[in-house]
């Protein structure tokens, strides 16, 4: 299961001029470039990027599939906007191949300003055949807090692996240790209701629950996660589940957290102590770690081969802070 | 429910089988009948006999829960004091009869690293449906974080192959995962839980499940707890003060939190008032929540 995601914490990008275009072949993103007469706002930037307009492409999903993805992600920016700085990484792992074209990825991530509530967020998307013969498609956005509180990030990951068959992950995973917290489940879990969203999605037909294969991986999900398989006949069955349930479920649990979790600098908010900062730290940081070395290090190389796949993530590794 | 704490180390505490049955049973009760008891031990042995009746379940089930406890209790023998709750906490009815319940706990020895055990079983008379129904899961339940210590899901899930018993379990055609109202409980389950629901037609495949299938893997789960978790003083897990510290308060959370969510939600209800508080403070007592 990929996770991807970056820490872009420690860089301070430039901004990007939009007119400076790193396009090497005609592109369809060209037709989106808007031409502005005055100066333009940062995002403004921002969405002119030919890279982003790249990413945001989705090229290998379904118009419904990359409308989510499009929706959450703008969504996202929007909300935390102006407090967001542009993607810094470098574009050859902003979108890489591998060598004879066969697998493709693209990530996107941008940083929190100072007084954000989010450290970044991250989009990515991954294409490729596994040895198996099967074609993977990874589709994730995540979001990721500051250590200045603990409440629960937002994930929604996608890997779909035939036209009718996909696994879900979408969840607001904590951040403590829940059995040492248990109000932390009300507070979170609980009053938010979160748990219809599962509840409801596992009603319909062709929707089972999810068990990963990877012990880490369920242990890190909160406990009112949908993880979920959506197993159908038609490819239309799969395209109206997730046009008409999981779209509108993942955009109201995006919303019980921004309400909820990100939220500004709140006067009412519970001020971390030092050791328990410290302690959410490390945290965080086992965390992401475990998850680029279960995932990543290991999934990347076999689509990507080895020259691709060290490049990526070394910077991905150096961004993070876990070379 | 059979609920093992190893204080001096961090390894998973045991909860090897909870057995929750939703049909009412036809099963006559095995009475065991004494002649006469003398000494203090004679009485606690008559007690003890009186628990290990399962005097509700089939013969299958209460053969597991009978051998799961002896396997325990021999297993854990000189570390194990005997149990020394009152007489009306080790078996209480409510005052019409309509249910009852025994428990069993026992502290460990001073020296041990087990600081108690406890068996029990709950009779109720619930009006619902004829259906043969159990709910099982036999598990090791972690006792840190395990984002934060990914190294205890490999040595503890991962080396045991303990995801393989769940696995197989639901395999079996009937035999479905549960996933628990509470998601607090959901909270405290290991990555590897066999968390199930057996549900079938008929009564005698419920049986079989539990004999061919639940069975042998909830004493191959106990095994496994006893040889990795409940061992004597093991060099390479001696936990440092702050991490005794911390291991405590997770454990008193843990189980505090057990008792206001299951017990004093149910025994009142189960039990009326009276008989309720009394037990309840018995269990918090034995817990250390008090």
């Amino acid at each position: 299961m990929a996770m991807i995601f970056c820490n872009t914490l420690f860089s301070s990008p430039p901004l990007l001029s939009p007119l400076t275009s790193t396009q090497t072949k005609p592109s369809r993103s060209s037709k989106n470039l808007i031409a502005r007469a005055q100066s333009q706002s940062m995002e403004d930037h921002i969405h002119d990027d030919p890279l982003r307009q790249k990413f945001m492409e989705f090229p290998y999903v379904t118009a419904t599939r990359k409308q989510l993805m499009v929706d959450i992600i703008s969504t996202v920016e929007d909300h935390f906007q102006p407090l967001l700085l542009p993607c810094s990484l470098p574009p050859d792992v902003r979108n890489f191949k591998n060598p004879n074209g066969s697998a493709e990825a693209s990530i996107y991530i941008r940083s929190g300003e100072k007084s954000s509530p989010i450290d970044f967020f991250i989009g990515s998307w991954v294409h490729g055949k596994i040895p198996t013969g099967v074609t993977l498609n990874i589709t994730t956005v995540s979001a990721f807090l500051k250590s200045s509180t603990n409440a629960p990030n937002f994930t929604l990951e996608v890997i779909q692996t035939s036209p009718t068959s996909l696994i879900l992950i979408l969840d607001l995973p904590h951040r403590t240790d829940l059995v040492l917290n248990p109000d932390y489940i009300k507070e979170y879990y609980q009053d938010t209701n979160l748990d219809s969203y599962r509840q409801s999605l596992l009603k319909l037909p062709g929707v089972k629950p999810y068990v990963s294969p990877s012990l880490f991986v369920r242990c890190v999900v909160s406990p009112a996660a949908s993880v979920l398989k959506i197993d159908v006949e038609e490819e239309e069955q799969l395209e109206e589940i997730w046009r008409d349930h999981v779209g509108p479920a993942a955009k109201e649990i995006l919303g019980v957290w921004f309400e909820r979790c990100a939220r500004e600098d709140d006067e009412e908010k519970r001020v971390m102590g030092e050791e328990e900062r410290m302690e959410l730290e490390r945290r965080d940081k086992s965390f992401r770690l475990k998850n680029i070395e279960d995932d990543l290090d290991f999934q990347f190389p076999i689509l990507f081969g080895e020259e691709v796949s060290s490049r990526v993530l070394h910077v991905i590794k150096e961004a993070f802070g876990v070379l | 429910m059979i609920f093992c704490n190893t204080l001096f180390s961090s390894s998973p505490l045991l909860s090897p089988l909870t057995l929750t049955q939703t049909k009412p049973s036809r099963f006559p009760k095995k009475l065991i009948a004494r002649a006469q008891f003398q000494s203090m031990e004679d009485h606690d042995e008559l007690l003890r006999l009186k628990f290990m009746e399962f005097p509700y379940l089939s013969d299958t089930r209460r053969q597991l829960m009978v051998e799961l406890v002896s396997m325990v209790e021999d297993n854990l023998q000189s570390l194990l004091q005997p149990c020394s709750l009152p007489p009306d906490v080790r078996n209480f009815k409510n005052p019409n009869g309509s249910a009852e319940a025994s428990l069993h706990i026992r502290s460990g020895e001073k020296s041990s690293p087990i600081d108690f055990v406890i068996g029990s079983w709950i009779h109720c008379k619930i009006p619902t449906e004829q259906s043969h129904v159990a709910r099982s899961h036999p598990r090791p339940i972690p006792r840190k974080d395990l984002v934060l210590h990914p190294d205890y899901i490999k040595e503890f899930y991962q080396d045991t192959a303990l995801d393989s018993h769940r696995q197989s379990l639901l395999k079996v055609p009937g035999i479905k995962p549960y996933v628990s109202p509470s998601l607090f409980v959901r909270s405290g389950f290991s990555p590897a839980v066999s968390a199930l629901i057996i549900d079938v037609e008929e009564e005698e495949s419920l049986e079989e499940i539990m004999r061919d299938h639940v069975s042998p893997a909830a004493k191959d789960v106990l095994r496994v707890w006893l040889e990795r978790c409940a061992r004597e003083e093991d060099e390479k897990r001696v936990v440092g003060e702050e991490e005794r510290k911390e291991l405590e308060r997770r454990d008193k959370s843990f189980r505090r939190k057990n008792v206001e969510n299951d017990l004093e939600l149910k025994f009142p209800r189960m039990f009326g008032e009276e008989v309720s508080s009394r037990v309840v403070h018995a269990i918090k007592e034995a817990f250390g929540v008090l």
